[in-house]
Parts: structure tokens; C-alpha cells; sequence
């Protein structure tokens, strides 16, 4: 009985001896919290491309089109799947996919979990999403999940495509973690993404796309 | 899992002569502590970054019961179900009737340590569900049934040749390769269909920040990502120490932990989860259940040693540093733990009876106290272990000694503590060593001493000591 086992655990570890706790050092911020909008930049792309990310930059939403339609016929691309976030549903992919000849859908497109998970599984062989911030310490993308952006998109296809405006670059964690908490808010699930997904579990040798995608590509709008 | 910890010695002779174990560890201990040398580089001030994780620890560990009812609380908020687990029994319980309740006829897994040592997937194939591990290490230990050789890479020990005969026979691999690549994407493919046709996936937890209720996972494969997303129910198992205050010590951690674990700045994924996903969202668990663990952690903290090894974050810098681990590997440690984090974790969970090898596979060196990231001091816990062990410590199940010992080392000590003793023994002992000199060494003195003569020799001790010969030189000075 679980409400028994609590309490005897927590009787438990209530009867321990109090003992002082350890005094915290003081802590230098990072490097990066001193850095000016262009190095914070090349800092995140230096720390993703060592991560095996892919960035372009581009100018303006002309540009970023034209990239992304290089790279889904570089790829092979013939059928994504793009989030609803605010970055990407703006830019209206579905029709702009038609013009060139690649079905862009997004999870509304599907009538129940079961058909979208079939397709973001077996039928697009890209994952189109925004991302609510960048951080320079570590290369890292920082999803939000929720109803306008769907968990599996930037996981189940093997390329993964992140669309990021370069207002949306932070220094640190903290800088993201403090917005996105702020005033009691939960997201029910935040993920950090630093590179394609990576193992080297068979014998050290390192390889890309173990599980989620193996190419990463960002697009740094601004 | 079975517990082989009282076979260390037999592991370890057996570890000692295999070629391919002997090959990597001359490699991946080495590799990763350099990879993280650099890494630490990072911070500002890399020694304040490591203090800081042991202030973390520290404080967590002593906050224990409080912040565990403010994790609840805020997890449960969240729309999260807690259940308490005792001990492994219960924790196993628990999601095999959830499991049941589901009708599922699998699961999959994440790589998680606390889910070996439940034993999780042998209760649930005798439940008849069957668990699929998922990370790649993890899937090929499972089916090759062999415990972790390193906490982050489970079987990177194994050559290539037994994987493609186990993914033959298992149906994971249609042509035979050894190309690990291949491998790995054979791997991909059989647990795709795993994943996406999913109900329950099990994870384990490597933070609980109490504040927000969050539970956090680092991981590079993405397998951990999809045992979260895709199944409609989400079972997270954290031992009950993984709990940080605040969402800002657990992002410290973070840091800290991918830097000592990977030598990485980050992992390729940390997924924050606070509560199952909510009714607008496509994907995502609708039920989470987070079962903390017990199983013997509770009863530790009201000793300051083992309150110390709680404080562990399971990043195995301590297995690159160990000296013993860089020649014996993960094997003759016998359970999910191994290295210094298995020898000062695995007898205060199972006790001393099997343990009287594994705490004394330890030259004391202080390597694994000086990297790890938490502040524990290995070494002293393992001499408050060997200590236990003699005084027959009934909570840590201590062997004791044989009276005949106990009683050597009690004349002993009085000899030792009076000064005119001391000297009369000395003389004796040096005489009767070096009758049985061989050349300029001592090889063995009397039966019973083998043991500490097996690695090493004595010099030929010579016939007076410092005293002697300054009492004579004083003798002289004055003539």
C-alpha cells in the first residue's frame, strides 16, 4: 500500500540526525552571459556544428525558403511533417511545398494519434519545427511541447529541420528555463536538442541516427 | 538481475586474461577522463563548478523527506501519479499489474540502472510482457544476457562477431554484417516498431527537481525521447535521492553531468517532463506514474557515510579514474553498479555478506573521490565498510573475523602501543624475515602470509634499525 510506504519511508528518513548543510561556493557565471548578440551567435554555432548540427544563415524569409528547398531536395525529401508552432506556421509550408513539389502536412492533418503517428513514423522523411530558444553555451535547441508543437516531429523522421529567429539566441539554460517557468507554468515536457541523435555503443564507433534523426539543420533566421 | 558480487575475485582472474576486455579498458577510461578534462575547461572557474555540485548533493541528500513531499506535491499538480515503492517487490508489482490493467503484451525501456537493479525485466517476462530495452548498449547486453561493463557504454566491450550471431538469432538482423553501423541501424529498425506502436515505456530518472515537479532524462540516442512521446502511458522510476531543490541546481547538474559523463557539453537530449501531456496535444503520455524507490535508501542516511553515497549522480567518472576498473572492468563488480560507484553503493543496498571482494578491490588511491561530481569520498567509505565488516555490523550484515584473528591483532595492537614491546618485536620479526631471504628478497615468511607475498616481495631488512644506528653514532661522538 503506497500511502503506508510513504510514510514509513518518510519516518525513515525524518529520523536521521540533522547535519549542517554544505556551504554553496560562489559561482562565476558563464562565459557567455558577457557576450554581445554577434559572438552569442557564432558561439552557438560553433558549439552545434561541433555537436554534428548543421546551421545556415539566412536574411529574411525569401532566403530560409530557398535554403530549406535545397535541403529537402538534397535529401530527397517527397513528404515532411511541420509543427504549428509560431515560427513555422507563419510561414505557410504546405502551400509553399506544393509550388515546389513536396507534401508538407502538420499533425492537424490527421484525424486521430494513430494515423498522425503512423506518418510522422513510416511516411515524411523530415520534421519541420521552430524553437522557443537557442543557447550559445552548448549549441542547444530548446523546444517547448504543447498543442502547436508535437513531440515526435523533431525526433521520429531521420532529418530534423529547425527553423530559429536569431532574437530567439540566449546565453544560458537559466535565460530559457526562467521564461518558460515563469508564474508557475508547466509545460508538460521541454526538450533540449544538441546535435543528430549519437551513440558509439558498439565497439566506441560513433554513428548518427541511432534512434532520432541523423541530421540536424538549423536555420538561423535574422 | 543477478547478483554475482561474491564471485568478484573469479570475475576479475577471468577479466584479467580476456584480451578484447583488456583492450578497451586501455582505451575508453582513458578517453572519456580526457574527453572530460576538456570539457570542464567550459566553465569559468572549474574548480568553484565542482564545489558547487558537491554543495548541490549535499544539500539534497540532507533535505531528503522535505523536498521529496514538495516534489509530490508539484508533481501531482502537475496531474502526475506518485506510488511509494518500499522495495523492489513493490516498485515491480506496481507496474506489472499496470501493465496487466493495460493489456499490453510489451513495453519498452529507456536505459535506466534503477530498473536493473529492480530486476524489472525478468518479473516481466515471467508476467509474461515482454521488456524491450532500447538503448542500443542496453538492447545488446539484454540479449546476450550479461550484465553493464561500463555505466555509459553497457557493451562496448562486445566484439562485433557475437552481435551479429544474437541479432541473427533474435530476427533483428535480415543478412549477416559486422559493420556497426549496419548493426546499429538494424538495431533502429526492429525497435522503430517497438516504439511506434507503443502503450507503456519505462524510463528511469536522472533528476526530480522538487520545485516544478519535473523529472529530467540526458541521453544521446533519442530512445528516451520516444519511450516519453510516443505511449499513451509513462512510467518513470526514480530512486528517492534524485531529487534537486531547484530547477537552477538541476540545470548545475546537468552540466556537470554530461561533462563528467560524455565529456559533452550536453547530451544530445535532455527532455524536462511536468506531468503527462495535456488534453490539446497530439502526442505525448496521457497517464504519468512516477514511482520512487526505496529499496534499502532510507535506512542510509542515518549514517554520514552512506548519507554520502546518496549523493551519487551515476555519471561513472569515478570508473574511468579507478585504477581497479581500468583493469578489471565492469563485470566482477556483480550487479548494475560497478566501479567505485558500485563498491560504495552495492553493499549498503545488498550488505557486507557478499561483499568482503568488492570493498577491498580498492588501493586507496583518492582518484575517485577527487573527480566525482557529488563530493563523495570513496575511499572512506569503503574503510567504514571494512570496519563494519569486522565489527559484524548486524544493519550492513558484517562478516565478522575468526576469534583466532581477532585475537592476533589484539596482542598485536598492545605490542604496538608500549615502546619496550615494540623494539623486542621488531628485533624478533626482522631475524625471523630474514632467515628466509632469497638473494636481496623475501618472497614468503611463514605460512598464513601468502596472501600479502602474492604481488609483492620484501627487501632483505637490515640488521639494525635508524635508532640503532643513531644510538651508536651518539655512542661514538661522546668516546
Amino acid at each position: 500500500m503506497s500511502a503506508d510506504a510513504r510514510q514509513t519511508i518518510l519516518n525513515r528518513l525524518n529520523a536521521a540526525a540533522p547535519r549542517p548543510l554544505p556551504p554553496r561556493p560562489a559561482l562565476a557565471p558563464l562565459r557567455e552571459c558577457a557576450m554581445a548578440a554577434e559572438p552569442l551567435l557564432e558561439a552557438f554555432i560553433l558549439r552545434l556544428t561541433e555537436q554534428g548540427g548543421v546551421a545556415h544563415r539566412v536574411a529574411e524569409r525569401g532566403a530560409l525558403l530557398e535554403t530549406m528547398a535545397r535541403i529537402l531536395a538534397r535529401e530527397k525529401v517527397t513528404r515532411a511533417m511541420a509543427a504549428a508552432d509560431s515560427v513555422v506556421a507563419p510561414l505557410d509550408l504546405g502551400a509553399w511545398g506544393r509550388q515546389i513539389g513536396v507534401e508538407i502536412v502538420t499533425p492537424a492533418d490527421f484525424k486521430d494519434r494513430g494515423s498522425y503517428t503512423r506518418a510522422v513514423f513510416d511516411e515524411v522523411q523530415a520534421g519541420i519545427t521552430g524553437a522557443d530558444f537557442a543557447v550559445a553555451e552548448s549549441g542547444t535547441l530548446v523546444l517547448v511541447h504543447g498543442a502547436r508543437q508535437a513531440r515526435l516531429i523533431s525526433l521520429a523522421p531521420v532529418l530534423h529541420i529547425a527553423v530559429v529567429p536569431v532574437a530567439r539566441i540566449v546565453p544560458v539554460y537559466e535565460t530559457a528555463m526562467a521564461a518558460l517557468y515563469a508564474g508557475g507554468r508547466r509545460p508538460s515536457q521541454v526538450t533540449f536538442i544538441t546535435g543528430p541523435s549519437m551513440t558509439a555503443d558498439i565497439q566506441g564507433t560513433p554513428f548518427k541516427g541511432m534512434h532520432g534523426p541523423q541530421k540536424l539543420v538549423v536555420l538561423l533566421l535574422g | 538481475m543477478k547478483v554475482t558480487t561474491e564471485q568478484f575475485k573469479r570475475t576479475a582472474l577471468a577479466e584479467l586474461d580476456n584480451a578484447r576486455t583488456q583492450q578497451f579498458l586501455q582505451i575508453l577510461p582513458l578517453r572519456l577522463s580526457a574527453r572530460r578534462k576538456i570539457a570542464y575547461e567550459s566553465f569559468p572557474d572549474p574548480v568553484a563548478a565542482h564545489a558547487y555540485g558537491h554543495a548541490v548533493r549535499g544539500e539534497a541528500v540532507e533535505r531528503l523527506p522535505e523536498l521529496l513531499q514538495t516534489f509530490e506535491k508539484n508533481a501531482l499538480a502537475n496531474g502526475a501519479r506518485v506510488y511509494w515503492a518500499e522495495d523492489s517487490r513493490a516498485a515491480n508489482d506496481y507496474i506489472v499489474n499496470l501493465a496487466r490493467k493495460k493489456g499490453v503484451r510489451y513495453v519498452t525501456k529507456g536505459k535506466s540502472m534503477i530498473t536493473e537493479e529492480l530486476g524489472l525485466n525478468e518479473v516481466l517476462a515471467q508476467n509474461g510482457i515482454i521488456p524491450w530495452e532500447t538503448d542500443l548498449g542496453e538492447f545488446i547486453t539484454q540479449l546476450l544476457e550479461k550484465p553493464p561493463f561500463h555505466i555509459v557504454g553497457p557493451a562496448i566491450n562486445i566484439p562485433v562477431e557475437d552481435i551479429r550471431d544474437i541479432f541473427m538469432a533474435k530476427g533483428v538482423l535480415d543478412a549477416p554484417t559486422t559493420d556497426p553501423v549496419a548493426l546499429g541501424k538494424a538495431a533502429r529498425r526492429f525497435l522503430r516498431d517497438k516504439f511506434r506502436d507503443l502503450d507503456i515505456g519505462i524510463t528511469g530518472v536522472n533528476i526530480a527537481v522538487a520545485e516544478t515537479g519535473t523529472l529530467i532524462n540526458v541521453e544521446n540516442e533519442g530512445n528516451i525521447r520516444f519511450n516519453k512521446s510516443s505511449p499513451r502511458t509513462l512510467v518513470s522510476v526514480m530512486s528517492l535521492e534524485k531529487v534537486v531543490p531547484t530547477m537552477a541546481d538541476a540545470l548545475h547538474m546537468l552540466r556537470v553531468l554530461c561533462r563528467s559523463a560524455t565529456g559533452q557539453s550536453a547530451g544530445a537530449y535532455l527532455s524536462f517532463d511536468s506531468g503527462p501531456k495535456k488534453g490539446d496535444e497530439v502526442d505525448g503520455p496521457e497517464e504519468l506514474h512516477i514511482v520512487i524507490l526505496d529499496n534499502g535508501r532510507s535506512v542510509m542516511v542515518r549514517d554520514a557515510h552512506t548519507q554520502e553515497v546518496l549523493r551519487c549522480i551515476r555519471c561513472g567518472a569515478c570508473l574511468n579514474a579507478c585504477p581497479v576498473y581500468g583493469k578489471v572492468g565492469g563485470y566482477p563488480y556483480g550487479w548494475a553498479y560497478s566501479g567505485p560507484m558500485g563498491q560504495v553503493l552495492t553493499p549498503a543496498l545488498q550488505g557486507l555478506a557478499d561483499a568482503g571482494d568488492l570493498i577491498r578491490a580498492c588501493t586507496l588511491c583518492h582518484r575517485c573521490k577527487i573527480i566525482c561530481p557529488a563530493g563523495i569520498d570513496h575511499p572512506s567509505v569503503l574503510l567504514h565498510y571494512r570496519h563494519k565488516d569486522v565489527q559484524a555490523d548486524p544493519v550492513l550484515q558484517g562478516r565478522g573475523v575468526a576469534p583466532a584473528e581477532r585475537a592476533a591483532y589484539r596482542l598485536y595492537a598492545h605490542i604496538g602501543s608500549r615502546y619496550a614491546f615494540w623494539r623486542i618485536f621488531a628485533k624478533a620479526a626482522r631475524w625471523v624475515a630474514n632467515r628466509h631471504r632469497r638473494g636481496e628478497a623475501i618472497h614468503k615468511i611463514a605460512k598464513g602470509t601468502e596472501g600479502w607475498f602474492s604481488s609483492r616481495d620484501l627487501p632483505v631488512l637490515p640488521r639494525d634499525t635508524f635508532h640503532d644506528l643513531w644510538r651508536k653514532k651518539r655512542k661514538r661522538d661522546k668516546e
